[in-house]
């Protein structure tokens, strides 16, 4: 099947800068981590509580989405495709370091990646399809090849693709939606170029 | 309606070390939940499913060298695909067999072990990469010499049941003709402290579906089964069909279910449609029934959504085998198969009173029924949902 898909928006966030198809949206020096969250979150006037509860991978990815949400929400059938190479080890360090005092439970439920897919899923009321790859370094094709197979297959009507990775204090956050339409195609080269700028 | 052949299985967990073992216990309802023994922890007196033959003894009997790499999980693993291999009527797995293997633990005992030493002791740094849920899965692929495709699932509880699904999409779809698929976790201090944190912990032997049910116990196990194409099984007989699969996300709480069990509902009804059959050719369900307040109303309200008033005979076997997470719905598939080959329903323990919102009544003691279609549910954190339907030959 080689039916074509088109890129239809995407967001980065990454050391301090939070771009939206192209255009800086946000620019924040480089702060904490935690600031930068916090200051995404307010400038997008967002009010959900449970923003504060969640893990720095759970945030990162849930702000990109809000984002990309941020003009229309998800279909219900919206497939969430989310890949990183750290999984949630900093979180599982967070955890692990706590098991010596009091294991702490509002950690421990973050020590699973795909709780970011959950979030997401939460916020949106998603109950649909969603993988969470863990693999060495960003590599599309894995992404492309199963959010196009549940496109052709009528199993999404759209897909939500991103990379998430957060190791040490290194984020490196790329969500992108998948269209039926629009001006660069679902490629593993236009994703390299918009993922890995000159 | 066709559907893909199961030849053979293999399982260890606290039941016995093998198939005729845990058939046993599940038999005479010899539960297999003690105190920790091999697990070095404070917590004593947590009751959990643990399997009493250390590393050392696990390796021996694997023929492993000293120096070995491998990590709790692989070492049951091995075990288990070991007896598969060798119930399943072949000699050995030909080059285009697969391995998709479900867990949630991963090589945590060795990293959480040794992980203070890393930088002083170089001897144990060959763990480092065991935190990573695939490096078990590639000691397991190895020891068998397998390596076509390999793969790791992770969704916590429902990681083996969905190993299982993928297997048998892969099956269906032509892209393989045989398959290894199932899970395997072992007990940790991680998981142990991290699910006591969470209050859902039980300090006696799981009471799964009963109105004073207090938490659940953790288990450890490793279970497969092997997946062939039709064309592939020649004459030798298969044990079961999967009929069924489904999987949908609650979409409700990171580690709880939804009061009207959403995704669990949404799972079994996709199963049930996949297996083309009416709910109430359903004969037998195995219950994900952790024994937590929280699992077993919302799988409650489930199954009623499912059901209506067709209930069909359930049980959770968990109060045998503890919640092996990861490991669960390959564990249960086989209690499943178990149940079809045997024409028997194995006991839910520890049930006295039926949760007064929805007053469903678990089996309690072991019996006889003709059993053509069992259903088998796995639930795990992030709202990950999994139903599968095994059919009689």
């Amino acid at each position: 099947m080689n039916k074509k898909y088109y890129i239809k928006d995407y967001v980065i966030l990454r050391q301090g800068r939070l771009i939206r198809n192209g255009e800086v949206l946000l620019e924040a020096g480089n702060p904490e981590l935690k600031d930068f969250l916090r200051k995404i979150y307010k400038s997008f006037g967002m009010r959900y509580p449970k923003f504060f509860k969640m893990d720095d991978l759970s945030r990162l990815g849930f702000l990109a989405a809000e984002i990309l949400f941020d003009q229309e929400k998800p279909e219900a059938d919206t497939a969430l495709i989310f890949a990183n190479s750290s999984s949630c080890l900093e979180t599982d360090k967070a955890y692990s370091k706590t098991m010596s005092g009091f294991p702490s439970p509002s950690l421990f439920v973050y020590t699973l990646p795909n709780i970011v897919l959950g979030e997401i899923s939460i916020r949106h009321g998603l109950r649909s399809e969603n993988l969470f790859l863990v693999q060495d370094r960003f590599e599309p094709t894995t992404m492309i090849d199963y959010s196009h197979s549940l496109l052709n297959k009528a199993k999404a009507s759209n897909v939500l693709c991103g990379w998430v990775d957060l190791h040490n204090t290194d984020y490196d956050v790329f969500l992108w939606q998948i269209a039926a339409s629009g001006r660069l195609e679902h490629n593993e080269e236009e994703l390299n170029k918009i993922y890995l700028p000159e | 309606m066709c559907a893909v052949a199961v030849t053979g299985m293999g399982i260890v967990s606290s039941l016995g070390k093998n198939l005729f073992e845990n058939y046993q216990s599940l038999n005479t309802g010899k539960t297999g939940i003690s105190t920790p023994e091999i697990l070095q922890t404070n917590y004593k007196d947590l009751p959990v499913g643990e399997i009493k033959i250390n590393n050392t003894r696990l390796s021996n009997d694997l023929g492993l060298n000293p120096g070995h790499s491998y990590t709790r999980a692989a070492l049951l693993g091995c075990m288990a695909v070991r007896e598969l291999l060798h119930n399943s009527g072949l000699s050995e797995f030909d080059p285009g067999t697969g391995f998709i293997s479900g867990t949630t633990v991963g090589g945590m005992d060795m990293t959480e072990s040794f992980f203070d030493q890393f930088s002083e002791n170089s001897e144990n740094l060959r763990y480092i990469q065991a935190q990573h849920p695939g490096f078990t899965t590639e000691k397991i692929a190895a020891y068998f010499g397998l390596n076509a495709m390999v793969t790791t699932i992770s969704t916590a509880c429902s990681s083996s049941a969905n190993a299982i699904m993928l297997g048998a999409r892969l099956i269906e779809s032509g892209r393989l003709k045989r398959v290894i698929v199932g899970g395997t976790d072992c007990l940790t201090r991680f998981t142990l402290n991290g699910f006591n944190s969470l209050k859902i912990l039980s300090g006696e032997t799981c009471k799964p579906f009963d109105e004073n049910r207090n938490g659940l116990n953790l288990g450890e196990a490793a279970a497969y089964l092997l997946l062939e194409a039709d064309e592939m099984k020649g004459n030798r007989p298969a044990i079961a069909r999967i009929s069924g699969y489904g999987n949908a996300n609650d979409a409700f709480h990171q580690t709880a279910s939804s009061q009207n069990g959403e995704g669990a509902y949404l799972a079994m009804k996709k199963a049930i449609e996949k297996a083309g059959v009416d709910p109430v050719n359903i004969n037998y369900i195995n219950a994900h029934g952790t024994g937590t307040g929280n699992n077993d109303l919302s799988e409650s309200v489930a199954i009623k959504r499912v059901f209506g008033d067709h209930i069909p005979e359930f049980s959770s076997t968990k109060a045998l085998t503890g919640h092996t997470l990861g490991a669960a719905g390959a564990v249960e598939a086989v209690i499943s198969i178990m149940a079809i080959q045997n024409q028997e329903v194995f006991p839910n323990l520890n049930f006295s009173q039926p949760i007064r919102d929805t007053g469903l009544m678990p089996e309690t003691k072991l019996h006889s029924k003709q059993l053509n279609y069992v259903l088998s549910n796995s639930f795990g954190f992030g709202g990950n949902c999994t139903s599968l339907i095994f059919r009689n030959e």
